[in-house]
């Protein structure tokens, strides 16, 4: 267990070689990957979406393909699709660029949503059908998706039950000035990209997926999840509250983050650090609250430490 | 955590602003038909400013303006001409407060000083009208002012309804309490008394009539008094309410006595114990009880049927088989009487009596004079003599009108009863008692009421000011003080029915009041329903005094001692305090955390003495690491306690491996007491 710790400290180093100056992020995306969800990166163009996505899969070891999404993109073409083979004068499929252990979905919200559906399905199942045959895919399978704010021209926003399969959602942001230098120096950051070494294989990757479930969690911090969630279903600002599809995420992704700090046991901390990236895209706020705005308010509102689910009975949320 | 007390600079959110807003208008709209009318336009000024801020197109009034403010409003009141220590510049000074007080509310804290005086502001609308929408409109008000309290406590605004019906539960959870405070609270008289608001009392019949007088009251359809009786109620033309007995004839005015006494003095010269009065009396027919209820009227007078021989309630007789107010009317009054319509009064005259029942004013009116003479020689006794003069107001051509021909001042009997023969009660009862006093019959003018308006479905009778009416007494050997209505003789409908019947060829009935529901049959049974309600909230409500009050306890409880007093009262507390508790659920027992939660709590409590606030998204850890670093002398036993804490909380081994966390954590809250 000690070894597989001290691969995952290493991942972590050696992909803040690559992003720099966003250790949170790096760490929620690995979070992300060991708690075996999907991850969703959104932010501007030129931040480093990609690059993050492509040195996750180096780091994993795992084979990835990239697709980079456009409005004329079909389902065949992430999928596959049968083609007839003279020789045997039958159809034989061939395999799209979504069977391989991590899909760069690059730029999702750009596709239609017949083609974003495809690769959801895709990511709900873990399996394809294609012709009446179903194909699973390779294990383990995950998939990194961009997508550029939807404020920008020419995209397609994914709806709220495909944004839920995501389980965490991050973005980049722009790096302070320290960082920047040093990109612009040009002897880090993407520069180092093709240097980053395979430091895990899928067979580490999966012992350590099966150490997430072993991370303990006390009826003290369930009190409080439980208090977060109500908080997310009865607050006035909040339209539409977290499901427990969300719910499950959040503890999962908060065990994962408990074991990135080495940790046998999840603390308040852990739920914090993933509650706004698990939980800001699934909820719908009142008026023009963004998600993540409602999901911090929601965070501060709550008393971290004490009994009660709350809710209702407000046993644990104080003013 | 709570905090005590308003915490600084609390702002008032958008929505508790508008409950504001609307409380100002609440409250202020029922004060503005009392008080004077510049203050009026003060308070409307204040609220449209506030409204305007609210809207953000003002900005709040600076000091300069504040001042100026506070200035017009002195003004305003200094210019109103009301005294000083009066009940009116008590409550527009309030009032004044109030509105300039909401114009700068904007802290929590000013809106619950805004708030608070609005209650206030209710009570003070209670002085000017007790009437039964008054008080519904209290009830509007009070919900109004709390729900804006509740508004006003939130954070947040929100929506109207669920805060409208929080507060009428409120509202509804203190009910009982109030009933039984109303009910059962010792009523005790006022230790200081503050000038009323006397200068909005209606006046009904004076003590100074001249024959115009009574026909201007009678446009007024204004409540005089409500009667109920025990058992039947008399025929219509029996009716004659009793007020004032008008002796001294100056040639145009009837007054009770003449001009030389003080008319202040006059009700306590009236004034005569029981005894006396019964031994004036002869005791004969029937007795009558009623219940009467007097509308505020400003004056002493009261009315009656003659001779009251029972009182109950707070009035005294008088010498001419009346009953006088022991104050004046500010306030409706309540009184049981007995009356023995049929009694013999003053069979014997005094002399004193008698010289007033027969003064003439020395000069004018030679015509009457000459008619009287006339009269006189072809009559016999005094009876035929009487008779002869109420044939004359039956045979010849008199009217009876509302519209009588003005009077000359010298002449005003003769103008009447010889020239133009128009005339209003008054005239009619003034000509014949200056007709029988030139005969040497005693006589003398009656003013009161006569009728009245059966109400059915209250089953009680209520006077109007428009039933005022005024009648003669002569006195006539071995049978005392007679009756005599010379109006009956002119127009009868006006004593067995009403005045509208009486004066219905004329169509003058209430003419200046085009919408009087008085002046509609159709409207009537609405009329009589609103009334009766009126009626029963005068006597059960308003007319709950001491009196009624100890009857009530005495039927509920029988005899009353203080031991007894004291248990009951307890009892009664005691079952509204377990309701309460009940309805608040403060009867469930309240879930206590986990011991190692408890002391966390002291632990934070501990620490906000020393001014580290935990926020309640901070986790244990993050809050004891700003906590170690403010306070480094207490460092070790923060991070100790911290560390306790999140161990026995979150690792769900440490409980089995340590038994004794729960008192290493009281060893480091010890700690952190003993280091001051």
């Amino acid at each position: 267990m000690n070894t597989l710790l001290q691969e995952i400290k290493t991942s972590l180093n050696e992909l803040n070689q690559v992003i720099l100056g966003k250790e949170q992020q790096v760490h929620l995306a690995l979070t992300c990957v060991l708690a075996n969800g999907h991850l969703l990166i959104e932010d501007l163009p030129g931040m480093g979406k990609t690059t993050l996505a492509h040195a996750l899969a180096t780091v994993l070891g795992l084979d990835y393909n990239r697709v980079q999404f456009t409005s004329d993109l079909l389902p065949a073409d992430i999928i596959g699709s049968s083609v007839f083979d003279p020789k045997s004068a039958s159809f034989s499929f061939h395999k799209g660029p979504i069977f391989s252990s991590v899909l760069l979905a690059d730029e999702l919200n750009r596709a239609t949503p017949k083609a974003q559906s495809a690769l959801l399905e895709a990511m709900e199942e873990g399996q394809v059908s294609v012709d009446g045959q179903t194909h699973p895919l390779p294990s383990p399978f995950f998939v990194i998706a961009t997508q550029n704010p939807q404020s920008q021209s020419g995209t397609f926003p994914l709806p709220e039950s495909q944004l839920d399969r995501f389980m965490i959602r991050i973005s980049l942001g722009y790096p302070n000035q320290a960082v920047e230098r040093q990109i612009l120096q040009g002897n880090k950051g993407r520069a180092v990209l093709d240097q980053v070494a395979n430091i895990l294989n899928p067979e580490s990757l999966l012992k350590i997926q099966r150490l997430v479930p072993q991370v303990k969690v006390t009826d003290t911090l369930l009190d409080y999840v439980q208090r977060l969630i109500a908080q997310t279903r009865e607050n006035d600002l909040c339209h539409l509250g977290l499901s427990p599809r969300g719910a499950i995420a959040l503890i999962q992704s908060a065990k994962c983050w408990a074991l990135l700090q080495g940790r046998g046991h999840v603390l308040p901390e852990d739920v914090q650090a993933v509650f706004v990236a698990v939980v800001g895209h699934r909820i719908v706020g009142k008026k023009e609250t963004q998600g993540d705005q409602l999901a911090r308010h929601v965070l501060q509102s709550v008393d971290t430490i004490g009994e009660g689910i709350g809710g209702s009975t407000g046993a644990g949320i104080r003013a | 955590m709570f905090t005590k007390g308003f915490p600084q600079n609390k702002n008032i959110t958008h929505s508790a602003m508008l409950w504001l807003i609307v409380v100002q208008i609440v409250v202020t709209l029922p004060l503005m038909f009392y008080l004077p009318f510049l203050l009026v336009l003060v308070l409307i000024f204040s609220t449209v400013w506030r409204i305007r801020m609210i809207q953000g197109r003002l900005s709040q009034p600076n000091n300069v303006i504040k001042v100026v403010m506070a200035g017009l409003g002195f003004a305003a009141l200094a210019s109103s001409g009301l005294p000083t220590a009066s009940l009116d510049m008590m409550a527009s000074l309030l009032l004044l407060g109030f509105a300039y007080k909401a114009l700068e509310a904007f802290q929590q804290r000013d809106g619950v000083v805004v708030i608070l005086t609005g209650y206030i502001l209710v009570a003070v609308q209670f002085l000017y009208s007790q009437t039964m929408l008054a008080a519904l409109y209290g009830i509007f008000s009070l919900t109004a002012l709390t729900s804006a309290m509740i508004a006003i406590q939130h954070t947040k605004s929100i929506a109207i309804k669920p805060n409208l019906k929080l507060a009428t539960a409120m509202l509804l959870t203190c009910l009982p309490l109030m009933i039984t405070l109303f009910l059962f609270a010792p009523r005790f008289s006022p230790l200081w008394s503050f000038s009323l608001p006397n200068n909005h009392a209606k006046t009904g019949i004076t003590n100074r009539i001249t024959p115009g007088d009574i026909a201007n009251l009678s446009q007024s359809d204004e409540l005089a008094f409500r009667v109920t009786f025990a058992g039947e109620h008399p025929p219509q033309n029996k009716l004659y309410w009793r007020g004032l007995v008008l002796n001294h004839f100056d040639g145009s005015t009837w007054t009770q006595f003449p001009d030389e006494l003080l008319p202040e003095s006059i009700p306590f010269r009236l004034y005569v114990n029981k005894h006396d009065l019964l031994s004036h009396l002869t005791r004969k027919g029937y007795a009558q009880q009623y219940e009467i209820i007097y509308e505020k009227s400003a004056q002493p007078w009261l009315f009656a049927l003659s001779p009251v021989v029972n009182i109950e309630g707070d009035a005294t007789y008088s010498s001419d088989f009346g009953i006088i107010a022991k104050q004046n009317l500010f306030e409706p009054l309540l009184l049981k009487l007995t009356s023995l319509p049929k009694a013999l009064r003053e069979a014997e005259l005094p002399h004193s009596v008698r010289k007033l029942a027969l003064q003439l004013p020395k000069t004018g009116n030679k015509k009457s004079q000459a008619l009287a003479n006339r009269l006189l020689q072809t009559t016999s006794s005094q009876q035929d003599y009487i008779q002869q003069v109420l044939n004359l107001f039956k045979e010849e051509d008199y009217y009876y009108t509302l519209h009588p021909p003005k009077l000359e001042h010298e002449n005003s009997i003769d103008g009447f009863l010889i020239d133009s023969k128009k005339g209003f009660c008054a005239h009619y009862a003034g000509s014949f008692v200056y007709m029988m006093r030139l005969a040497g019959i005693p006589a003398r003018v009656i003013a009161g009421y006569q009728g009245g308006e059966w109400n059915e479905k209250g089953s009680y009778l209520a006077v109007h000011q428009y039933d005022a009416h005024a009648w003669t007494e002569v006195w006539l050997k071995d049978q005392g003080w007679v009756r005599l209505d010379p109006t009956a003789m002119v127009a009868p409908e006006r004593v067995e029915k009403n005045l509208q019947a009486a004066v219905k060829g004329e169509g003058s009935f209430l003419e200046k009041h085009m919408l009087s529901s008085a002046k509609y049959q159709w409207l009537s049974g609405l009329r009589k329903q609103l009334d009766a309600s009126q009626y029963k909230w005068r006597k059960l409500v308003l007319g709950y005094n001491e009196n009624t009050q100890s009857s009530l306890i005495k039927q509920l409880f029988g005899e009353i001692s203080a031991l007894k007093a004291a248990l009951i009262s307890l009892t009664i507390f005691t079952i509204i305090v377990v309701f309460w508790l009940i309805f608040l659920g403060l009867t469930k027992r309240r879930q206590h955390e986990a011991k190692e939660h408890q002391l966390y709590r002291l632990f934070c409590k501990l620490l906000e003495k020393r001014g580290i606030t935990r926020q309640p998204s901070q986790s244990p850890t993050e809050f004891s690491q700003l906590a170690a670093t403010q306070l480094p002398n207490l460092a070790t036993e923060i991070n100790r306690f911290s560390e306790l804490y999140t161990t026995l909380c979150y690792d769900p081994d440490a409980k089995s491996k340590t038994p004794t966390y729960i008192d290493d954590l009281k060893q480091v809250i010890k700690s952190i007491r003993r280091k001051k």
